[in-house]
């Protein structure tokens, strides 16, 4: 129901415009002259004014106080936090980027295996003293069979008569 | 072309005195870096709430942008106005929130009482009830009609309403033309003169 040109839709900036008061002051007057003869650009311009009044006090709320410190914490912990990342992000193409996390966990992986295969290969020192010990058990039963057969070779040599 | 951009950096760096001190940011000025939160956290957390209708999203928002502003120091040229690029990280992350749903979410109740009220007391020292309760009526039928704008309307109505903005920054923050931001701007008016004329 546009009967004004100046109310058409590539127009109408000039209405929004003086209901916002950023029309220069000619300008202004010369819409205002055209308003007194116009019901319908009286009537947008008189609503326009009420719905910017209206918007007028719908004030926003104060910013809470601990905005700036809980930013500033955020930041920070990036900035400590993430050495590696800002390390390694250069380094890896965008599409691999999702792919980083099981990459780096079978990297981990491969690190542990790693760094805990010197322990297995020392395992056969205890074996070696196991040896040690055999061996020793040998000679002791060696020696002790030795001592058993002076024993019976003892018993077996007839005592030397007296009146010999 | 290169020339052309170079030109364009200097020239914004030498008119726009945030272009200056983001550059200073980039040089690892932290002070600048507190400057600029300080001219800007109150009208980019005030746009937030006004779009979303929640404090506690449009801070938590708030946080992410200046967040955004400091992760992207490193690459920072002026080639746009920096309220032009702060209002758009803004608003990308607020239409991000409204098609997530998230403000409907955590909704603040329109109907709850606004804390303007109570400046309003301290002001106007004996308000009666009668006055209040108009009062409150009035903005709860403010922020309907706000809500009920389609996003991209709401945003160059807020912009151009609370935050003074010329068409042509509008038109870049909302990465569209001149006169797409008027056709949206017309429209976001003419429902807003349906629904809150009468108020006045």
């Amino acid at each position: 129901m546009t009967q004004c040109p100046i109310q058409a839709r590539e127009n109408a900036e000039l209405l929004l415009a003086y209901c916002a008061r950023k029309l220069d002051p000619q300008t202004a007057a010369v819409l205002e002259q055209h308003m007194e003869n116009c019901p319908d650009c009286r009537a947008f311009g008189e609503t326009q004014k009420q719905v910017w009044a209206a918007l007028d006090a719908w004030e926003a709320r104060p910013v809470s106080p601990g905005f700036d410190r809980r930013l500033y914490r955020t930041i920070e912990a990036e900035e400590h936090g993430s050495w590696r990342q800002r390390f390694l992000q250069p380094l890896m193409p965008l599409r691999l980027r999702p792919a980083f996390p099981l990459a780096a966990a079978s990297v981990l992986a491969a690190a542990v295996l790693l760094l805990r295969a010197p322990e297995a290969v020392e395992f056969p020192e205890p074996a070696q003293a196991e040896m040690v010990d055999v061996e020793r058990l040998e000679k002791t039963l060696e020696d002790l069979e030795m001592l058993r057969q002076l024993n019976l070779m003892a018993r077996a040599e007839p005592a030397p008569s007296p009146s010999m | 072309m290169g020339d052309r951009v170079n030109y364009d950096m200097v020239a914004v760096a030498a008119v726009e005195p945030d272009a200056e001190l983001m550059l200073r940011v980039k040089e690892g000025d932290a002070a600048s870096f507190a400057l600029l939160l300080e001219r800007h956290r109150a009208p980019v957390i005030h746009f937030l709430y006004r779009m979303v209708q929640n404090q506690a999203i449009a801070e938590e928002l708030g946080q992410e942008v200046f967040l955004r502003v400091y992760r992207a120091r490193a690459t920072y040229e002026p080639t746009a106005k920096f309220t032009t690029w702060l209002f758009r990280i803004a608003m990308h992350l607020a239409l991000n929130c409204l098609r997530d749903g998230r403000s409907e979410r955590g909704q603040e109740s329109l109907d709850e009482e606004a804390p303007a009220s109570s400046s309003r007391q301290i002001s106007d020292r004996r308000p009666t009830v009668e006055q209040d309760l108009v009062y409150e009526v009035r903005l709860v039928e403010i922020r309907r009609a706000i809500h009920s704008l389609p996003a991209k309307q709401r945003a160059a109505v807020l912009m151009h309403k609370y935050h003074e903005m010329e068409y042509s920054q509008i038109a870049r923050v909302l990465n569209c033309s001149e006169s797409a931001v008027k056709s949206l701007l017309f429209r976001a008016y003419e429902t807003l003169r349906d629904r809150l004329a009468h108020m006045a």
